[in-house]
C-alpha cells in the first residue's frame, strides 16, 4: 500500500484514493496525424510497455480527490517516488536525464519540439 | 522417573491464586488461575499432551514461551466462534474458554494416524511428490481423501461468527514494534518530541521478557523498570499502546498491519460491543523493530518428545505462573542463557542437571554453576531420549564438533529437557518488505543489515544481546526516529541507567547432536517440529539435488505454513551449511512472508460483512420495488427490479404478462440506473465526435441520437443516447454499469490529450430518477400529467426531448425507446422520484399500467435486436460485428478506436458476426452462451463457430428468438446451424436478421 | 390532477432510516440542504467575478478549503470544480441566477440537491469513526474546520466535511446512502470505542 501525494491539490494518500494510469508519455500518434499511422506506429502506441528494474514514469489519477490526472516518477525497487507533476509536463531534469528507453527518446524529441 | 508437570506450592508472577478460572480441554474441566495462559494452566494440570504432529502423528508437547510455540496448537470457542491454530502459549483462560487439541482422531492419547509414525521410513523428504504419484487415477479417490483426513491442522467453523469486527486506520510519527524494555525505552524517547507514538506488544503483559534476563538495573532487577515506564507513557497524551496486538505485516511506505484481539480474553467485553478482533492498518513515519530473539532448539534424537522445551519456556513458566515442566529434568544447552533456567529450577527445588556442548564454556553463568555445584557435562550432548507420551531418560554422551556418530553414551533418568540452541533476532517484519539481512557468526544467526524504508531494529531483534547495550541503542533510536519524522523533534533528555550484568561467554553453534544409530532407527533429528522435517529430511534432499535453499523449503516443507520458520529456520540452514560445506551466508535465507502468526477472517473482512459485504446501490424506487415483491438482480453495484410476480405467480409468467403489457398497453420502468453526464463548453461537440464513432456536431437543439463508443482497440465499450440541450450544451446517457467509467474515461481524454478543449463534464447520474412509459398508450398516460408542452407526434417526434412541467413541476423528458413501442422517458429531481412514480401509477390505472423489469426490457429489446454492451459484446466486438457499420463515421479524421478499425484482423471475413436465431423447434430456448460448431461429433472436442448473446422466450412471438456472434454471420443468412448442448442434445436453428418484430419500425413513431 | 402529489412524496435518501441510540457519535442526515455543483476554470477572472456576483463571496482558489458567506458555503472540490450548499428551497433559484451570469462564460452550474445524501457526525469521536472507514489522517492537524475533501469511505467515494472540530458532514451518493449508514451505525457502536492519536 504504497502513499501517493497528488501535485495538483497536494492531497496525500494511500494509492487506493488514486487510480493507477499505466506508462506515461506516450504519444498518441492519431492526434497529430490521423491518415499516415503505420501498423508499427499503432501497435507500439497501444501494446508496447516498458518495465524496467528502477525508475518508471507512470500517470495516476487523484481518483478520490480532485480528479485531476498527473504524472509520477517511481523506483520500481524500492517503490520510492521521486517526483510528481503535471499531466502536461515533463519531469524534472535531472530525472529526464536518468530516463531510459522509450523515455529518454520521448523526452529528446520534446525537447527538440520546444526548441 | 515418573515425575509430571505441576504447580508449584508459592510463586507465578503473573497469576492470581485467589481468582480460580474453570475451563474445558478437549472437554475435560480443568482450573486455573486468572493470569494463567491455555499452555500453563493443561500444564499445571499434569498435562503433557497438546496435541500430534503433522505428518506422523507423533504425540507433541509444549515447547514455546509465546508466539513461537510450534506444537501447541488449539482450537478455541465453540459453535461459529470456533478459531483454529492458535498456540496455547498465548491462549489466556477465562470462565467458560471450551479449547481442544488438533491433528488428532479420536483422541489425543490414541490416534489413529500415529501409524504413519510407524511407516516413516516410507515417509522421507518429499514424499507427497514420490509416494503418490501412481496409479494417477489414485491422487484424486484414494489417496488425497486419506491425506486430507489425516493431516492438516484446526478445523475452521462451518457456523456464522455471530461477533463484530472492525478495522481502524491510523497514522502514527514513530510505531515501535515490541513492548519490552527495549521497545518501551525507544517509545519514551521518542514521544518526549510530542510526536505521535505507537506501541504494540502481541502479548497482555508488557515487558518483553525482562523478567527472565540476568542483571541489575540501578536498584533493582530488569524487570522493575518496567511498572514505571508503561505509567510515564500512559501519561503522555501522545502514545498509545496496543497490547494483545501482533504487527503481522509490513509494506511498501512503512505500512503496518497489526490484528487487536480486543476480547478473546474477556467475553464480557463483547456483550458491551466491542468488536472481537480489529485490524489495525498503520502508516508509520519511522518504524523501530524491537521484536527480540527468539530461542532455537537443538536437533537431537527425539528432540520433539513431550516435556523436552526451550529453556526460556521453562524459565517463563515457573517464574510467571510457578508451574514446573517435571519433577528432574536437564538443561541442554550450547550457550549461557539456559544457565539462568538451571538456576531458577534449582530454586524452585527442582532436581536439574546441565549439558553444555561446549568444551570449556568461561562466562560468569557458568562459573556460578560451577561454584554452586551443579552437575555440569561439558563437551556434551543428549544422543538420544526415551519415551513416547513423555521423557523418561536421555542418553548422554561426548561431543566434538563434526563428530557424525556418538560411539558411547551414558543413560540418566529425567522427565523433562530444557533445550537452548542459541537465538535468533526476529527478522519477519524486517524481512516482509525486502530488507536485506546478514549473517553474524558471534550469534550463529542473521541479524539486519540495510532496509529502504524508514526502520531501525533496536535490542535482542537487533542482535544486541547485552541489557545496557539495548537499553543505549534504544534511547538513541528512539531519539533519532522522532528527528526522522521532524527535525525539529526536541532531544529526549533520558539519561541511561546503570546496568551490570553477567559476562556472556561465547556461544558455539550446534546443528546436529549425533546420536548411536542412523537417522531413521528411531532416532528422528527433528528440525521443523509442525511440519515435522527432521536433519535426515534435510540431507536427502541435498543428495537429491535440491541446491537452492529455496527448492529445498518446497520439497521438505521446512519453514512453511503458519510457523513460518520461526525456529527452525537458522537451524535448517545449519545443516545444509554442514551438508554441503558451504557456509551459511552461501546458502542463503528463504522468505519471511506475512503473517507473522496467523490472524482471523474476521479480523481481515471487519466490518465488510453481511449488510455491508459489497455496497449494493438502490434507486429512489428502491422500497416501492420492495413492497410490491419485487426479484432483484445486480447490475453492477445497482440492484435493479428483475420481474414483479404477483401472488402465486411464478417468474416467468410475471416476465411474459409484464412484456405484453408493454406490447399491449403500457409498462412503466425504473430506469434511474442509466448513466447521465452534462457535457459543456464551445468544444463539446468536437469533443463528442471525438469520443463517439457516429458524428454528435450535427445534431440538432432538442433532438436526441444513439452513440457508440470504442476503446483505442477499436472495441465497442458503452452505448447510449445524447440530446443537445444547447449549442454548447449536451447530456450524455450511458449503460447502467458504464456511468462511471465513461465520465471517468471523458475526463481522461480532456485532462490527457485534448488539453486544448474548452469543455466540461459533470455527471448527474443520481440527481435525477428516470422512468420509462413505454406502450401504444404511453402518451395518454403522459397526457393524464398535465404537462405544459405539446405531446402530438409532430411536436415531439421520436428521438427529441422536452424540458418542462408535468403537474407544474421540472421535468425532462425524452422521447426514446428501448422497447420498440411508443416510449417517453421522464426524469424528475430524486426526491420527487417516488412521488412521480406514484402518479404515473395512477395515472395509467385506466390504462391497464403495470410496472416491467429489466428482464422484461431485455427480452423486448432482444424481440428488435437491439444490442446490450456486454451481451452482445465481450470486449473483441467492434461496430461491424454487430451490424452497426451506419453508425462509424467516415468522413470524421480521428475519433477513439478508428485507428484500429483499419487493423487487418478486425476486417478479416472470419469475425464473428451478430446474427438472430431462429430454432427449429420454436419452444427450444438456447442457453446464453451455447456454442455453434462447424460439425456435429459424437464428443468433444468440435470446432466452434460461435455463441449464443442473448436468448429469451418472446411471448410477443409466441417463439424463442436468440441473438449470436458467428463466424461469417452477416453472409449466412438462411443457413442452418448446430448448438450442441449438455446431454447430447442438439439444437439447429437458422441465421436470421436480428430484428425479429416490427421490421419497419412503426410502432416506435406511433 | 391536483398538483400535490410532488410535494406530499418528497423523499431525502434516508428518510427510512431511523437514528439509532447505541452509538458513540450522535448521526443525523441533513435533508434540507441545496446542492449546485459548478465547474469553471479559477484563472477566467470574468467567471470568478460572475460567480462572486452571485454568490457574494471569492469562490476558494486553496485546496480543500471552504467559503461561507451567511447561509452559502462554497466547497472546494477541484482547481475547476465547487459544491455550492444553501438551503435546499433556494437552491434551483440561485442555480439559475448564476446560470444567467455565467451566460456566455466557459462554466458549468448544475443543480445537484438530490444527487447526495448528508450524514451528520457530532461527538468528540467523529474523527475517529471516520478512520475506521478512511485512510486519511485526520488527526494531523490538516483537517482544520473549513476542510473539505473527496475521499474513499468504506466502499463507496465520499466527501468530508469538517464542519467544527467534532462535527463532520459525510455527503455520499444517494444511491450508497443506506450503505454508508448501515456503516456508519457499526463503526460508532457504543463499546467499540478505540483511542486515536494526536501530537502533543
Amino acid at each position: 500500500m504504497i502513499v501517493v501525494t497528488c501535485p495538483v491539490c497536494g492531497a496525500k494518500g494511500d494509492e487506493t484514493d488514486f487510480h493507477y494510469g499505466g506508462q506515461a508519455h506516450i504519444a498518441r500518434p492519431a492526434t497529430t496525424d490521423p491518415a499516415n499511422i503505420t501498423d508499427e506506429q499503432q501497435r507500439d502506441y497501444l501494446f508496447i510497455r516498458h518495465n524496467p528494474r528502477g525508475l518508471h514514469f507512470e500517470r495516476w489519477r487523484c481518483d478520490r480527490g480532485c480528479g485531476k490526472w498527473f504524472h509520477a516518477a517511481r523506483d520500481t525497487v524500492t517503490m520510492a517516488f521521486k517526483a510528481f507533476y503535471g499531466i502536461t509536463e515533463l519531469p524534472p531534469e535531472e530525472l529526464q536525464k536518468q530516463a531510459k528507453g522509450p523515455w529518454a527518446d520521448e523526452f529528446k524529441r520534446r525537447a527538440k519540439v520546444k526548441a | 522417573m515418573s515425575g509430571k508437570p505441576h504447580r508449584l506450592a508459592e510463586g507465578g508472577s503473573r497469576i492470581d491464586r485467589n481468582a480460580r478460572v474453570s475451563f474445558t480441554f478437549d472437554g475435560r474441566q480443568l482450573s486455573g488461575f486468572a493470569g494463567d495462559t491455555l499452555a500453563s494452566s493443561v500444564m499445571a494440570s499434569g498435562q503433557r499432551l497438546f496435541g500430534r504432529s503433522f505428518k506422523y502423528h507423533r504425540p507433541r508437547g509444549l515447547v514455546g514461551l509465546g508466539s513461537e510455540e510450534m506444537n501447541a496448537l488449539v482450537g478455541v470457542g465453540l459453535a461459529g466462534r470456533h478459531e483454529p491454530n492458535l498456540r496455547a502459549t498465548q491462549v489466556e483462560i477465562h470462565d467458560g474458554l471450551a479449547a481442544v487439541s488438533q491433528n488428532r482422531w479420536p483422541s489425543l492419547t490414541f490416534d489413529v494416524g500415529a501409524f504413519n509414525n510407524k511407516l516413516s521410513r516410507f515417509l522421507p523428504g518429499g514424499f507427497y511428490y514420490k509416494t503418490f504419484m501412481w496409479p494417477k487415477s489414485f491422487w484424486k479417490h484414494v489417496y488425497e481423501p486419506a491425506i486430507r483426513k489425516a493431516a492438516g491442522l484446526g478445523r475452521a467453523a462451518e457456523e456464522r461468527d455471530p461477533d463484530a469486527y472492525e478495522h481502524m486506520h491510523i497514522h502514527a510519527d514513530v510505531v515501535v514494534v515490541g513492548g519490552g524494555i527495549a521497545g518501551l525505552t525507544a517509545a519514551e524517547a521518542a514521544a518526549a518530541s510530542g510526536l505521535r507514538v505507537l506501541v504494540i506488544d502481541e502479548n497482555a503483559a508488557l515487558g518483553g521478557i525482562a523478567d527472565l534476563v540476568a542483571g541489575r538495573i540501578g536498584d533493582g532487577c530488569v524487570a522493575d523498570i518496567v511498572p514505571a515506564l508503561v505509567v510515564r507513557l500512559n501519561a503522555m497524551g501522545n502514545v498509545h499502546i496496543l497490547a494483545r496486538t501482533t504487527a503481522i505485516g509490513h509494506y511498501h511506505h512503512n505500512y503496518l498491519m497489526a490484528a487487536e484481539r480486543v476480547a478473546d480474553h474477556d467475553p464480557a467485553l463483547l456483550a458491551a460491543g466491542a468488536p472481537r478482533h480489529r485490524l489495525w492498518k498503520i502508516r508509520a513515519g519511522h518504524i523501530i523493530l524491537a521484536t527480540g530473539a527468539l530461542e532455537r532448539p537443538i536437533a537431537f534424537a527425539n528432540n520433539d518428545r513431550p516435556g523436552i522445551m526451550l529453556a526460556s519456556a521453562v524459565r517463563g513458566l515457573l517464574a510467571r505462573q510457578a508451574v514446573a515442566p517435571g519433577s528432574t529434568g536437564i538443561v541442554f544447552t550450547n550457550n549461557d542463557d539456559a544457565y539462568l533456567t538451571a538456576f531458577a529450577l534449582k530454586s524452585a527445588g527442582i532436581a536439574v542437571r546441565i549439558v553444555d556442548s561446549r568444551q570449556r564454556p568461561d562466562g560468569d553463568l557458568v562459573t556460578r554453576a560451577v561454584t554452586e555445584g551443579f552437575d555440569v557435562s561439558f563437551g556434551s550432548v543428549i544422543s538420544k531420549v526415551e519415551g513416547t507420551f513423555a521423557v523418561k531418560a536421555a542418553k548422554i554422551a561426548a561431543y566434538r564438533k563434526g563428530q557424525g556418530r556418538v560411539i558411547t553414551e551414558k543413560r540418566v533418568a529425567c522427565d523433562f529437557i530444557a533445550m537452548s540452541g542459541g537465538f535468533n533476532p526476529v527478522l519477519h517484519l524486517w524481512c516482509h518488505n525486502g530488507g536485506k539481512i546478514r549473517f553474524d557468526e558471534q550469534l550463529a544467526s542473521f541479524r539486519p543489515d540495510t532496509h529502504a524504508d524508514a526502520i531501525t531494529a533496536i535490542g535482542a531483534a537487533n542482535g544486541t544481546m547485552s541489557v545496557a547495550e539495548t537499553l543505549r541503542e534504544a534511547l538513541a533510536t528512539g531519539e533519532a526516529a522522532a528527528k526522522s519524522v521532524n527535525a525539529r523533534a526536541k532531544a529526549s533528555k533520558i539519561k541511561p541507567q546503570s546496568v551490570e550484568e553477567p559476562k556472556r561467554g561465547a556461544l558455539e553453534p550446534l546443528w546436529f547432536a549425533p546420536a548411536t544409530g542412523g537417522y531413521n532407527e528411531g532416532n528422528k533429528h527433528f528440525i521443523d517440529f509442525q511440519n515435522d522435517v527432521t536433519v535426515a529430511d534435510l540431507e536427502l534432499a541435498q543428495r537429491e539435488g535440491y541446491e537452492s535453499v529455496e527448492h529445498t523449503k518446497r520439497y521438505t516443507t521446512l519453514g512453511m505454513a503458519t510457523d513460518q520458520g520461526k525456529t527452525s529456520n537458522i537451524n535448517g540452514l545449519g545443516v545444509l551449511s554442514e551438508a554441503t560445506g558451504k557456509a551459511i551466508p552461501e546458502i542463503g535465507t528463504t522468505t519471511f512472508r506475512p503473517p507473522y502468526t496467523p490472524y482471523s477472517f474476521g479480523a481481515i473482512a471487519g466490518a465488510l460483512t453481511g449488510k455491508l459485504f459489497l455496497p449494493v446501490r438502490r434507486t429512489p424506487i428502491f422500497q416501492w420495488h420492495t413492497d410490491r415483491g419485487a426479484v432483484f438482480e445486480p447490475v453492477g453495484q445497482w440492484r435493479r427490479a428483475y420481474t414483479y410476480p404477483a401472488l402465486g405467480e411464478d417468474k416467468q409468467a410475471a416476465i411474459t404478462r409484464e412484456i405484453l403489457c408493454v406490447r399491449n398497453k403500457v409498462g412503466l420502468l425504473d430506469a434511474s440506473t442509466l448513466g447521465k453526464i452534462e457535457i459543456k463548453g464551445p468544444d463539446a461537440a468536437e469533443f463528442l465526435d471525438r469520443v463517439y464513432t457516429n458524428t454528435f456536431s450535427t445534431l440538432k437543439m432538442g433532438k436526441c441520437r444513439y452513440g457508440l463508443m470504442m476503446n483505442e482497440l477499436g472495441f465497442l465499450t458503452d452505448d447510449g443516447v445524447t440530446v443537445r440541450l444547447a449549442d454548447d450544451h449536451f447530456l450524455m446517457h450511458t449503460t447502467s454499469g458504464g456511468a462511471d467509467r465513461i465520465s471517468a474515461w471523458l475526463e481522461e481524454w480532456l485532462q490527457t490529450e485534448w488539453t486544448q478543449y474548452k469543455v466540461f463534464v459533470t455527471p448527474v447520474t443520481e440527481q435525477w430518477a428516470q422512468f420509462a412509459i413505454a406502450g401504444p398508450k404511453a402518451r395518454e398516460v403522459l397526457a393524464r400529467l398535465e404537462p405544459d408542452f405539446d405531446l402530438s407526434n409532430e411536436a415531439f417526434p421520436h428521438m427529441s426531448f422536452k424540458a418542462g412541467r408535468l403537474g407544474g413541476h421540472p421535468v425532462r423528458v425524452f422521447r426514446i425507446s428501448f422497447s420498440g413501442e411508443q416510449s417517453y422517458e421522464v426524469a424528475t429531481p430524486a426526491n420527487l422520484g417516488q412521488g412521480l412514480w406514484d402518479a404515473i401509477i395512477a395515472a395509467g390505472r385506466d390504462f391497464g399500467i403495470e410496472p416491467y423489469g429489466t428482464e422484461a426490457l431485455h427480452v423486448l429489446r432482444a424481440e428488435k435486436g437491439y444490442i446490450v454492451i456486454g451481451d452482445e459484446t465481450d470486449g473483441t466486438t467492434t461496430p461491424f460485428d454487430v451490424g452497426l457499420s451506419g453508425l462509424v463515421s467516415k468522413k470524421k479524421a480521428d475519433f477513439l478506436g478508428k485507428r484500429s478499425l483499419e487493423q487487418a484482423y478486425l476486417k478479416g471475413p472470419n469475425r464473428k458476426q451478430l446474427v438472430g436465431l431462429l430454432t427449429d423447434d420454436p419452444n427450444d430456448v438456447l442457453p446464453d452462451g451455447a456454442y455453434a460448431v462447424r460439425e456435429v461429433k459424437d464428443k468433444p472436442p468440435m470446432e466452434m463457430i460461435g455463441q449464443v448473446t442473448s436468448s429469451y422466450l418472446s411471448p410477443t412471438l409466441g417463439r424463442s428468438i436468440a441473438m449470436a456472434l458467428i463466424e461469417n454471420g452477416h453472409a449466412r443468412m438462411g443457413e442452418l446451424i448446430s448448438f450442441p448442448l449438455e446431454g447430447g442434445k442438439v439444437v439447429k436453428a437458422k441465421i436470421t436478421s436480428t430484428v425479429f418484430y416490427d421490421q419497419d419500425g412503426g410502432r416506435i413513431h406511433a | 390532477m391536483p398538483n400535490t402529489w410532488l410535494e406530499s412524496r418528497f423523499e431525502t435518501p434516508l428518510a427510512h432510516r431511523a437514528t439509532s441510540d447505541n452509538t458513540y457519535v450522535s448521526m443525523r442526515e441533513i435533508s434540507e440542504r441545496g446542492m449546485i455543483d459548478l465547474r469553471g476554470l479559477a484563472t477566467d477572472r470574468k467567471f470568478m467575478v460572475a460567480a462572486k456576483s452571485i454568490l457574494g463571496l471569492d469562490l476558494p482558489k486553496q485546496p480543500r478549503t471552504s467559503a461561507s458567506w451567511g447561509d452559502v458555503k462554497v466547497l472546494w472540490l477541484s482547481p475547476d470544480q465547487w459544491l455550492i450548499t444553501c438551503a435546499r428551497a433556494k437552491a434551483q433559484a440561485l442555480a439559475d441566477d448564476m446560470a444567467t451570469a455565467l451566460a456566455g462564460l466557459h462554466a458549468l452550474c448544475v443543480n445537484v440537491s438530490d444527487m447526495r445524501a448528508v450524514i451528520r457526525l457530532e461527538g468528540e469521536r467523529s474523527r475517529e469513526v471516520v478512520m475506521k472507514g478512511a485512510t486519511l489522517d485526520l488527526t494531523d492537524g490538516n483537517y482544520p474546520p473549513g476542510t473539505v475533501r473527496r475521499m474513499l469511505f468504506a466502499e463507496v467515494a465520499a466527501l468530508l466535511h469538517v464542519v467544527e472540530d467534532n462535527v463532520i458532514d459525510i455527503y455520499v451518493f444517494r444511491s450508497f446512502a443506506d450503505y454508508a449508514w448501515e456503516f456508519l451505525l457499526k463503526a460508532a457502536r457504543k463499546g467499540s470505542e478505540v483511542a486515536v492519536l494526536s501530537r502533543r
